[in-house]
């Protein structure tokens, strides 16, 4: 088992959304930013390429964060996600320099501590202390939603499957630009988008490993419109209301028609 | 053992409609995140989400105040609700007394959702004189796909269940993957491009998807309605057109032909800035590829030729046959609530009204039921509109209005206004009495963002800070003391009436979160049957779809489409051009804010601090300014500060600047720093639509050069540590 996501760079609309749903899940300090969007605009003389790179930690496989750590407090699990446990980090930001993808941020001592500088806590800030504690003085980044995937786990849940034991960036995606779940097997979603769509990862040849792989593409293109059984119902929205009465009746004549 | 509760909603950052699922405890929102189960299957965006710094924002209005110095001076004094609604009703009562009911203007911003709300005050006091930013967005567009299909509400169908998505979508002017504006919703329409065949993008500045699709044109600012009409040409020459649907559908088609018959690819190369094989291909791709969806955006609405540049776009819907088939533009089956603009509606719309809306006898299209705005800023100024008091809610007209120094004068001469809204900003500082209003997670209201198939609950989350109040309770309560017949009980007597079509009552209704028409209950090719019309036929006055209007022409307006050149562009101004050299456009926004909202939001102001102008590289150099610089933008009206982004996706000699900027942390004096970035500034209120009375605000001339540094005088330059901008990182 080894928990990776596939970001599709064709559907990512700069949104933001993965950032404000991170801060949210994890009581995150002002400033302190897990995933990042990186712009990249370029034009070759040929074409223009306007793209968003959401990056966050990639959870390589061969960490050089973990590696550079002198007191194991970045350390791998057995599922492949790169964690810290603060409670052993003393803030020597040796990983912060070692990871090449600049993935980690430090939790300065002096950070105003505040969403509002000029005043007192918010209510979100103040339960965030008790919920979802951060040590200033220490490093931190994107681990992959990792007590989502436990607590998940732990009830039977499937990560990427079952929202509840999902990343909280892969479930807040509009463009539903993020895919989460097991690289090691094959048929895994991840698995099949990776093999379908030549999904790559960044800076391959630093033989770092990640976990993280992107795949793009032109839209459109698409060999049929045709719309699946299931999207002709709305079945998948039908059970919002029971005001409305999924209408079996009135498909099966239309069908007939 | 801490106490965890759940509630669902709906919500209200952009236009809306997200399901929502927030959790709180002991009383404190901990979590918000989308609804699976809910119409956008549990997806949210950087605003919506972002509202728990609304609901904890220590900058929020939390009493009723009144303005106690000189307008725009900032200084306040808190008053009690009953002062507050006494003095408002004392001040409209003289209003409509002594010199006329339509003395009393009631303005609004895009929505918390008020809109019916607005109206049915407005008409309960007697008066049509409503100022909402309709007339640059949304409005115009439904009144000319009312005109030409005779329902007056297109939408996009993407949603597949009428068993097929658009094969060709066209996205024009419009991000609306960054927010669900104009009743579309981004979810939908990002989920449709799966099964899309042709995408086109028809942007001068790259959107999110402009480089992934199959084809992105790039026009001048403010020459769409030529594409259209090319578009149509081609469309015609080759013989693509729907000949079932023309044939036996649609009126006027032979005059049509004859109109677009000078829109040569050449021709439209020639006023577009493109190239003629990209006119060509768009036209097969749309005509050829059938079904296909025009999502249209509300920049095509901010120019002077906006009416006739959405007749052509909707007559090139129906040359295609895109109209009411499934996986193309369709008009919704209402859900059995029916129509919720009912709680206007029903009340009646008098010739006594009608006869003093400011801009009627000039505007006919669009000053119908409300005002044309910029009309009433040019005759307030001139002393010939009396208005004696203006009541508004959330907009920030002084922002988002054309010439913003003619804006700030008018506003400045109203003898009373009263703004309600959930943060101190500009518009509350020219009012006289300032209003507290309620977030989307602070009241109960139904969420009817434009009607569509379907309408959903805001469920109240928390309680408002201090004495704010949900703008449903203000409306009642200053609609009750005028008019008590025509307001309601409560809140939820108001919200129960409302729903009563639908045999709901609001306690009902929020505990399902949503009434809706979907699936097979939706009804495709509604004018092959009786729907509209005995025998099968569109309602209007032909019970055909009208590429000709004879009711246009009554007006005195051209019947068909016709092509005109912006106010002020290189060919309708070449003695401007060559003093503003560059085309300008006011049209760049961001997917973190919506309109003039959320900069005092630390979340989401994160996102990009200053507000931003971009240029082509090449222009870039052309005109010795380089990234990062902050530049003055500058107009025969006026000159602004942004920051220049050197973007490659941006069409070469456009300019596209941050709409609405304004700066909550700047001083009350010079309406927190209106006149620093706000591209009004330079925007024309002279040349105005004849329809609908929209000015060019997306195509204007202008120049640019960097801004010296002794020029940077005010707070925002000074530092990074202030106001909503998070400070900057402190290494130790």
């Amino acid at each position: 088992m080894r928990w990776g996501m596939v970001i599709n760079l064709a559907k990512c609309t700069r949104c933001h959304g993965c950032i404000a749903a991170c801060r949210i899940e994890h009581f995150l300090p002002l400033r302190m930013t897990w995933p990042r969007l990186i712009a990249l605009e370029t034009d070759d003389g040929f074409s223009v390429d306007v793209s968003t790179y959401p990056v966050r930690c990639n959870q390589c496989k061969e960490a050089p964060c973990v590696e550079v750590c002198p007191t194991e407090a970045s350390y791998k699990r057995e599922d492949g996600i790169v964690a810290i446990d603060s409670n052993k980090c003393f803030g020597c930001r040796y990983c912060v320099i070692a990871c090449p993808y600049q993935n980690r941020t430090y939790l300065s001592r002096k950070r105003n501590p505040n969403y509002f500088p000029e005043h007192a806590k918010t209510g979100f800030e103040k339960k965030g202390k008790q919920i979802y504690p951060h040590q200033v003085g220490t490093t931190e980044k994107c681990n992959f939603c990792m007590e989502r995937i436990d607590a998940g786990l732990a009830k039977g849940l499937k990560p990427g499957i079952d929202r509840e034991a999902t990343p909280a960036c892969v479930n807040i995606c509009q463009a539903r630009a993020l895919t989460f779940g097991d690289l090691d097997d094959p048929n895994s979603n991840v698995s099949k988008l990776i093999r379908e769509k030549n999904g790559f990862v960044l800076h391959d040849e630093y033989g770092t490993e990640p976990s993280v792989y992107y795949i793009d593409y032109k839209l459109g293109g698409a060999p049929s419109n045709k719309a699946p059984i299931e999207a002709q119902t709305g079945s998948h929205i039908q059970h919002l209301s029971s005001v409305y009465a999924p209408s079996k009746e009135k498909l099966a004549k239309k069908n007939a028609d | 053992m801490a106490n965890r509760e759940v509630i669902y909603s709906t919500c209200k950052s952009c236009h809306g409609g997200c399901g929502v699922k927030v959790t709180k405890e002991d009383g404190v929102i901990v979590h918000i995140e989308g609804n699976p189960n809910s119409l956008t299957g549990g997806t949210m965006c950087s605003k919506g989400l972002s509202s728990i710094q609304h609901v904890d924002n220590p900058y929020r209005l939390k009493y009723p105040m009144k303005q106690v110095g000189k307008k725009g001076t900032g200084k306040w004094k808190r008053i009690s609700w009953d002062e507050a609604l006494d003095t408002i009703e004392a001040k409209m009562r003289d209003a409509i007394d002594n010199y006329g009911a339509h003395t009393v203007a009631i303005s609004q911003g895009t929505g918390r959702g008020y809109n019916r709300y607005t109206h049915r005050l407005a008409r309960s006091l007697g008066t049509a004189n409503i100022i909402t930013p309709g007339y640059v967005c949304h409005s115009p567009r439904l009144g000319l796909y009312g005109l030409v299909t005779g329902y007056g509400r297109l939408y996009c169908d993407y949603h597949g269940w009428g068993g097929e998505f658009p094969k060709t979508n066209i996205v024009w002017a419009k991000q609306l993957e960054i927010s669900s504006a104009d009743s579309e919703m981004c979810y939908w329409f990002m989920k449709s491009l799966d099964y899309c065949k042709n995408f086109i993008v028809i942007d001068p500045r790259a959107s999110a998807y402009a480089t992934r699709a199959t084809l992105w044109i790039q026009p001048r600012p403010g020459t769409d309605c030529a594409l259209a009409m090319g578009m149509m040409n081609v469309i015609i020459e080759e013989e693509l057109w729907d000949k079932e649907f023309v044939d036996n559908w649609t009126f006027g088609f032979d005059e049509l032909r004859e109109r677009v018959k000078e829109f040569t690819p050449e021709k439209v190369s020639e006023i577009c800035w493109i190239p003629k094989e990209q006119v060509i291909e768009a036209a097969r791709m749309w005509a050829i590829d059938t079904p296909g969806c025009i999502q249209v955006g509300s920049s095509l609405e901010r120019q002077a030729n906006c009416g006739h540049t959405l007749r052509a776009i909707t007559c090139l819907m129906g040359l295609a046959g895109n109209i009411e088939r499934p996986g193309s533009m369709i008009s919704w089956v209402l859900p059995e609530t029916g129509l919720i603009e009912d709680v206007f509606l029903e009340l009646p719309y008098t010739d006594e009204m009608r006869s003093h809306v400011i801009g009627i006898d000039k505007y006919k299209m669009g000053a119908a039921r409300t005002c044309n705005p910029d009309t009433l800023v040019k005759k307030v100024i001139a002393g010939e509109a009396p208005i004696k008091v203006w009541f508004s809610v959330g907009g920030q007209q002084i922002v988002h209005m054309a010439n913003t120094k003619e804006v700030v004068e008018a506003i400045e001469k109203v003898e009373f206004m009263v703004h309600c809204d959930l943060f101190m900003g500009p518009m509350c500082e020219a009012a006289d009495i300032i209003l507290p209003a309620a977030h989307w997670l602070e009241i109960d209201d139904i969420y009817d963002m434009h009607p569509r198939f379907m309408i959903e609950a805001h469920n109240k989350v928390v309680d408002p800070p201090g004495e704010a109040k949900s703008d449903h309770w203000i409306f009642n309560e200053v609609g009750k003391r005028i008019n008590p017949e025509a307001w309601f009980e409560s809140e939820e007597k108001s919200l129960d009436h409302q729903l009563r079509k639908g045999g709901l009552t609001w306690e009902k209704f929020s505990e399902n979160l949503v009434s809706g028409c979907w699936g097979p209950d939706q009804v495709y090719y509604k004018y092959k049957t009786d729907y509209w019309k005995e025998g099968g036929g569109f309602p209007t006055p032909t019970g055909k779809f009208e590429f000709h209007s004879n009711h246009l022409e009554s007006l005195g307006y051209d019947p068909l489409p016709v092509y005109n050149e912006p106010g002020e562009s290189p060919v309708s101004r070449p003695d401007l051009f060559k003093e503003y050299p560059i085309v300008m456009s006011t049209g760049f926004r961001q997917p973190w804010y919506f309109l003039s909202q959320y900069r005092n939001i630390p979340w989401l102001r994160s996102f990009m601090e200053f507000p931003q102008c971009q240029l082509h590289p090449d222009t870039a150099k052309q005109y010795g300014v380089e990234d990062g610089d902050i530049i003055w933008i500058e107009s025969p009206r006026g000159k602004i500060r942004q920051k220049l982004h050197v973007f490659p996706g941006i069409k070469k000699g456009v300019l596209m600047a941050t709409a609405n900027c304004f700066y909550p942390e700047e001083p009350s004096e010079g309406y927190h720093g209106l006149m620093i970035s706000n591209p009004n500034v330079l925007t024309s209120n002279d040349h105005l639509d004849p329809m609908y009375g929209s000015p060019d605000l997306t195509c204007l001339l202008c120049k640019v050069y960097k801004a010296k540094d002794e020029e940077l005088t005010e707070e925002v330059f000074r530092s990074e540590e202030y106001g909503f901008v998070p400070p900057k990182d402190e290494e130790d």
